[in-house]
């Protein structure tokens, strides 16, 4: 019955781990990073930065989209790309106010 | 305000959600108390969480729906994230314990390892009820400190004359 306890511990230590996500909270600036998961039916992006801290962030009305300089569509965000971000913290919501697609 | 005007999308899960919240508690209890009394709780239990786990899940889709709405109004959307990691915890191991009670009835075990298998169930609803409380209440903090979902009335009422 201990075995079938320890099991049971280890099963649901590793389940939990597994399918939580959680996110990170920065100050204000403008960081760089990756695009790891686009929701395009929230307008939300989650974006891992180099020191491997995940931002969540919803785009806003006020945010800007720009690709090589010029306005991009939400669409043409894509897990995987390199990405500049401008963020305004709020509490601990971080409101983007630019997003730059980098690659 | 009107009836149709109060469901903004985001109501959708306050509406839903209070179900599975009931039905998973009260079945997890009649499935406990039914399996040691050998009772008509036990069935009766099953049922409960077989609908409160489908609950769940619409609850969820329902959260995910208001998600995208409030979540560019919070002053602390990690709380919603972490409501919602624990809500698919709760989602998960109810849907283990259907899938589990379903494999039960249908394959017959020796007495022993049914027996185990049992206990092992109900560890997993006493836990999974834990979490669906913590769950219940980051709920209730989003909406209760953070006015998540919530119209706020102008300071004179007019919008109610």
């Amino acid at each position: 019955m201990k075995k079938s306890f320890f099991l049971l511990a280890i099963f649901a230590s590793f389940f939990f781990f597994s399918c939580s996500q959680s996110t990170d909270v920065v100050d204000t600036g403008t960081y760089t990073g990756t695009v790891d998961e686009v929701e395009p039916e929230k307008t939300e992006i989650y974006v891992e930065t180099e020191d491997g801290k995940i931002l969540e962030l919803y785009f806003t009305d006020a945010t800007t989209l720009t690709k090589d300089g010029v306005d991009a569509e939400f669409s043409e965000l894509e897990e995987g790309q390199k990405v500049e971000v401008e963020l305004e913290r709020i509490g601990k919501r971080l409101d983007p106010i630019a997003v730059r697609i980098l690659e | 305000m009107n009836f149709l005007e109060f469901y903004r999308s985001e109501t959708y899960h306050p509406v839903t959600v209070h179900w599975p919240i009931v039905l998973l508690t009260i079945g997890s209890l009649f499935y406990i108390i039914g399996y040691f009394k050998n009772n008509y709780l036990l069935p009766a239990g099953k049922v409960l969480i077989y609908i409160g786990t489908t609950g769940a899940w619409i609850s969820i889709y329902t959260g995910n729906l208001a998600d995208g709405i409030v979540s560019r109004e919070l002053c602390d959307p990690t709380i919603l994230k972490t409501h919602e990691n624990f809500a698919y915890y709760t989602a998960y191991i109810f849907s283990m314990i259907v899938v589990s009670n379903l494999l039960l009835h249908f394959f017959k075990l020796k007495k022993k390892l049914n027996n185990m298998i049992h206990w092992l169930l109900m560890i997993f609803m006493v836990a999974g009820i834990a979490i669906l409380v913590y769950a219940s209440h980051l709920g209730g903090s989003l909406v209760y400190d953070q006015a998540a979902g919530v119209t706020v009335p102008s300071s004179d009422c007019r919008e109610f004359e």
